[in-house]
């Protein structure tokens, strides 16, 4: 592709900016799993996927700052709470077990559908990315829809917390297809092969019956999610993000 | 879970070609969990060509040590046949040694 003009290459650094926020908020909020988790395998495993998520939103973020001449831990960590773009399904705390397992289900297949877009996209280096991004997802996706039959079928206690969260998160989930200011310009550049509606259309697609099967009620149908998806920041992240940023705003400047 | 946990032996193959080695174990209630796990302790730093994940119910031990380890010298039957070095030794010892260098003069 081309130089980038300045609107494609400020739609494309949007874009790049809400998916690497996604996957650092997510990797924060479950890593809190470490050392907690239902069994020490699972606490390895979880802790795994979760440094996983960290990993991809380094690469997102380092894509990101090779297009804005930014450096990308400043981006990750030098800003405000409010500056952050993930969708609002990363606004909560992580709860309990079923509630960090039904997001990380409805995650995982909303980042798999926009993984499998974006390995075609026009932007090679954002479509190499997804390429080897999409080979770790696979064992996400297996993980959690795994451990989403298991409490489904777990007993009447784990169903009713795991109903509970699905309903819980469905409107925020959706979010993670919000539209972006940039999005049409994307769109017509072939950066993003389909719009982000199509993508929410895939996604329900592949929840809904893997929902039904695991006995689990589907929430009523939504609208299309408002921009402000990205945007509306919680209490519960402020705390987060007091956490993850202690050390790096301990002191500004410093070089690591 | 807890009681229903079942212990995975775990066997790794570091390189195509390569014997498989026995590597650790994990805990987990079925084979699919197993085979997340064991993947996760023995295969997610590029470290393993293959893994196989065995219930550790599944194998056979012996381990009778009169069975495994005879008391009386077997030696004769390793592949290599007795053991002369230490005999071969002694011989040149009486014999006054390096002989061996001067024979073809």
């Amino acid at each position: 592709m081309s130089e980038l003009d300045a609107e494609t290459r400020a739609a494309l650094a949007e874009l790049l900016l809400a998916m690497a926020d996604d996957e650092f908020v997510l990797g924060f909020w479950d890593s809190e799993w470490t050392g907690i988790a239902p069994i020490l395998e699972e606490d390895v495993a979880m802790s795994s996927v979760s440094q996983d998520e960290i990993g991809h939103a380094k690469a997102l973020y380092e894509l990101l700052a090779g297009l804005s001449g930014e450096d990308a831990d400043r981006i990750a960590f030098g800003r405000p709470v409010d500056g952050y773009r993930h969708a609002a399904l990363m606004n909560h705390a992580r709860t309990d077990w079923a509630f960090s397992i039904a997001r990380r289900f409805l995650y995982e297949h909303a980042d798999a559908v926009r993984l499998e877009s974006l390995a075609a996209s026009a932007y090679q280096p954002l479509a190499d990315l997804a390429v080897k991004m999409r080979r770790e997802e696979t064992y996400h996706l297996l993980h959690f829809d795994l451990w989403l039959r298991r409490l489904a079928e777990g007993g009447d206690d784990s169903h009713a917390r795991l109903a509970e969260a699905i309903g819980a998160l469905w409107s925020d989930a959706q979010a993670v297809f919000a539209p972006m200011a940039g999005e049409a310009c994307l769109v017509a550049a072939r950066i993003l092969p389909e719009s982000l509606e199509a993508l929410r259309a895939r996604w329900l697609e592949r929840v809904i019956p893997l929902l039904e099967a695991s006995h689990l009620p589907v929430p009523a149908a939504t609208d299309r999610p408002t921009a402000d998806g990205r945007t509306q920041r919680t209490d519960e992240f402020a705390w987060l993000h007091g956490e993850f940023t202690m050390v790096s705003g301990s002191e500004a400047d410093a070089t690591w | 879970m807890g009681s229903k946990d079942r212990v995975w032996e775990v066997f790794r193959q570091e390189a195509e070609g390569d014997p498989m080695v026995h590597g650790g174990s994990v805990k987990a209630p079925d084979e699919e969990l197993a085979t997340h796990y064991a993947r996760e302790f023995y295969g997610r730093r590029q470290e393993s060509e293959r893994l196989w994940i065995v219930p550790r119910d599944a194998i056979t031990e012996l381990d009778d040590p009169d069975l495994l380890k005879p008391p009386f010298d077997r030696s004769f039957k390793r592949p290599g046949g007795f053991l002369i070095k230490h005999k071969l030794e002694a011989a040149r010892e009486r014999a006054g040694s390096p002989q061996v260098e001067e024979a073809g003069e």
